[in-house]
């Protein structure tokens, strides 16, 4: 017997879990798999139908005060958006992001390193597109290689990994300083890496970088995995199970059991058997149709967690009690086209764990 | 040419999403593993209805299974590894090392009747250097021992008598390297008024699957399936003390054999703890432990992991007075069954296991708890704590209580 069981392990359902466990809570979280963190950027935007409230500020520096404990640090504020330029070279806005990250300046002179391993990140193509967004930005490009033999397609993640690597740092940056000297590149105010630098230690890649290049570095984030989202995700699900979560993975939710408007147990399936989970409070995060909580059907979205009923956007017609919705389980009528995105999963997990003290 | 008729759960739910390359303990310290989705569900695609391609980047996976747990479309990735490896296995051929690794009973029945001379010679750095050479055997890993008095040799019943009666599969760590553990099952089944059989049981298979011989373990799979169906049909409840047997007979039995007998049997098995929370749950269980002032670590095998059980270990020793727990929370400690004792695997192995040895240091408790002997193994040669098995400290504390009173 749990005091609450959290379904999903997205952002959402780790938040929550983790908050809840501050409170006390003996906790378990059931999980078919893990969430959209993984091939997120690891920033946390904000796509909420709803304007931001004092609750947003609330829940944000809630999250920020998590994050600085957990030794992986946040910067921005719910109340203004920042752009920070992505593996392609567009630029997003987000509002919190790690302290790998620097926002794109409006003038100056940047300088974009890519991979030579890393075939989603071309520097070239990251010019072209942010030349046209920030036209008065002076561009320039150059790779290196990690100099790694690989027997597989490498990603930003291995490239991350490697950059945990002091040995491997200092190929890079060897590397780095003999072309800007060769090619007589200006110094830049800024350089722009992959979504890769370092995952245990990216606290020194990033000191190391930029003290050797003389300027701060940020990450592009790209194609998945993003070594933010990867940093943010590992840290989380440490911080959970060290405050004892109970952890049921590979185990799907497939009904409940409710009892005068009460959900009773949930039903759930494992390889070996179908067996019940009960709670006091369930927490549903199962990330709507993207995370798999509801599916899109004919008649608009059903679910498939608890087994009830609900209108088209996904809302359960009657919500039992003891439940509350977390993310994109709240419908479509809260987040557009049913994407959760960051600042709303901070937020309505917050909101939830707060409503468990009532 | 190949078997490639693979169980119902297919590739085509993969989005390539690269959740099971990013949760993949040897992917994240090797560039020369394929990697998960790549050997998974993406050769599978590629093949399917097409000739068979061979690729030996196989034999880096371990079977961990933590590809499963990550997967957010339900793939069920380290079943087609595994088919990947019996495939591969079959094309390549198998390494006479392998071949002996993979039947750890056999080696387990062997040693065990000369267990002085073998546990000698395993610590003898000569000897080690003959087996590295000779076999490709790491010369650094230490080996577990082996005992004389072996479970089989101990314990001979067949059959239980009490209202709740447990058909045991000991598996053959708690066989012939610890029967300490088996003996300590039998003793806390005893202070719940709980008689325990021992049924006729082969190696589970798990050491055959991860080193691709998938016919001989399947053979061991149906072995074992018919002989513990004889109890579930009396009213047994069957129940292990070693993870990665316990994931055989929950999931692995199904996945590679997809047979009625495997469903049938699947759903009578228990893990030793979580058996034991289900009896407190239903107010059975006997709680008169001794108090223990302990600060223990908890390390989670993958294997536990992907049953998909919560903790139950934790939430049995919670129960001790004055027993404080911790999960370290650590990945997989790089032992991996056999994997961990070939010589060209030894960097990855070792690489794996460094960051669970941080864990553990980190969390600094008096000492480990683990179910798994394989992962004792690692944390016994990569910790400065000693690692003891649940039901050890389980026994001690009900002994405990029962001498005081
Ligand atoms: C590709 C992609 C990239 C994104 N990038 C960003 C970004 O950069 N920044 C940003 O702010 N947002 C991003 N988002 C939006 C994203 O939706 C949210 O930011 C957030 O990650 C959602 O978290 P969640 O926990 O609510 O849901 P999810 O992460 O979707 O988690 C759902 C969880 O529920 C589990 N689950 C579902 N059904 C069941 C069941 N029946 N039984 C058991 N478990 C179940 C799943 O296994 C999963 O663990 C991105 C989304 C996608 C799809």
């Amino acid at each position: 017997m749990y005091d609450v069981v959290v379904v999903g392990q997205g952002l959402s359902g780790l938040l929550s879990a983790i908050w809840a466990g501050e409170q006390g809570k003996k906790v378990a979280l059931v999980s078919k798999g893990t969430g959209k963190l993984l091939q997120s950027t690891g920033f946390m935007d904000f796509y909420g139908k709803k304007p931001a409230t004092e609750m947003t500020k609330e829940a944000v520096d809630k999250f920020k005060q998590l994050m600085t404990k957990l030794n992986l640090p946040y910067l921005g504020d719910f109340g203004s958006k920042v752009s920070v330029v992505t593996g392609s070279g567009y630029l997003k806005e987000t509002i919190l992001y790690p302290e790998t990250v620097v926002p794109v300046p409006d003038s100056g002179r940047v300088l974009v390193v890519g991979f030579t391993e890393i075939a989603d990140f071309q520097p070239a193509f990251v010019k072209g597109n942010l030349e046209r967004e920030r036209p008065e930005l002076v561009v320039d490009t150059l790779t290196v290689s990690l100099e790694q033999k690989s027997l597989r397609t490498m990603t930003q993640l291995d490239a991350a990994r490697l950059l945990d690597k002091k040995e491997n740092r200092a190929k890079v940056l060897k590397q780095i300083k003999a072309q800007m000297q060769k090619r007589n590149l200006g110094q830049p105010e800024l350089y722009i890496f992959p979504a890769s630098l370092g995952i245990e230690n990216w606290r020194t890649v990033l000191q190391e970088f930029s003290v050797e290049l003389g300027a701060p570095v940020t990450e592009a984030p790209g194609m998945p995995p993003n070594a933010p989202a990867v940093r943010l995700f590992e840290s989380l699900r440490k911080a959970a199970i060290r405050m004892g979560t109970r952890f049921y993975s590979d185990t799907e939710v497939i009904g409940s059991h409710v009892e005068e408007n009460l959900v009773r147990s949930l039903k759930i399936q494992t390889s070996n058997h179908t067996t019940e989970i009960i709670g006091r409070t369930y927490i549903i995060a199962a990330g709507g149709v993207l995370g798999g909580g509801h599916v899109m059907t004919a008649q608009g979205l059903k679910d498939t967690v608890l087994g009830l009923e609900t209108d088209a956007y996904g809302q359960y017609s009657v919500c039992p009690e003891n439940v509350l919705l977390v993310g994109a389980s709240r419908g479509t009528k809260e987040l557009h086209c049913g994407i959760t995105g960051g600042v709303s999963a901070i937020q309505s997990s917050y909101e939830s764990v707060l409503s468990l003290t009532k | 040419m190949h078997n490639t008729l693979y169980p119902k759960p297919s590739f085509d739910q993969c989005i390539k999403c690269n959740a099971c390359v990013i949760d993949c303990p040897v992917s994240n310290v090797s560039l020369d593993f394929g990697g998960p989705k790549h050997l998974g569900p993406e050769l599978k695609r590629l093949i399917e209805n097409n000739e068979y391609i061979d690729d030996s980047r196989i034999d880096l996976c371990t079977l961990c299974g933590n590809c499963d747990l990550s997967c957010p479309e339900n793939v069920q990735v380290s079943t087609l590894l595994a088919f990947s490896k019996e495939a591969h296995a079959e094309i390549a051929g198998t390494k006479f090392r392998d071949f002996v690794l993979a039947n750890a009973e056999t080696v387990g029945k062997l040693a065990s009747v000369f267990a002085p001379i073998t546990n000698l010679a395993l610590k003898m750095k000569p000897v080690r250097k003959i087996m590295e050479g000779v076999m490709g055997l790491d010369s650094e890993r230490l080996f577990p021992s082996y005992r004389f008095k072996n479970f089989n040799r101990i314990y001979k019943k067949k059959t239980a008598n009490t209202k709740r009666k447990v058909a045991y599969y000991a598996g053959c760590y708690a066989t012939y390297n610890a029967p300490e553990i088996a003996e300590a099952f039998v003793k806390v089944m005893e202070y719940n008024g709980i008689e325990v059989a021992k049924p006729d049981q082969k190696c589970c298979g798990i050491p055959m699957f991860a080193n691709g011989q998938m016919k001989q373990g399947k053979k061991n799979a149906e072995y074992n399936i018919n002989s513990f169906l004889e109890y579930t049909r009396q009213g047994y409840d069957v129940v292990v003390t070693c993870t990665s047997c316990t994931l055989a007979l929950k999931k692995e039995y199904i996945m590679y054999l997809q047979s009625e007998g495997a469903h049938e049997l699947a759903r009578h098995v228990y893990d030793a703890d979580e058996y034991l929370r289900m009896l407190h749950a239903e107010g059975e269980l006997n709680t008169n432990f001794a108090e223990m002032n302990v600060k223990a670590g908890y390390y989670a095998p993958c294997h536990m992991k992907s049953q998909g059980i919560g903790n139950p270990a934790m939430d049995i020793l919670s129960l001790i007075p004055g027993y404080e727990i911790t999960d370290v929370a650590a990945g997989c400690c790089g032992q991996c069954g056999t994997y961990g004792f070939k010589k060209e695997k030894q960097d990855i192995s070792l690489s794996i296991g460094k960051s669970m040895a941080e864990a553990v240091e980190e969390v600094n408790a008096d000492y480990t708890v683990t179910e798994c002997g394989m992962c004792k193994n690692a944390l016994d040669q990569l910790t400065s704590k000693k690692t003891i098995h649940p039901m050890i400290v389980l026994a001690e504390a009900y002994e405990k209580a029962e001498k005081r009173s």
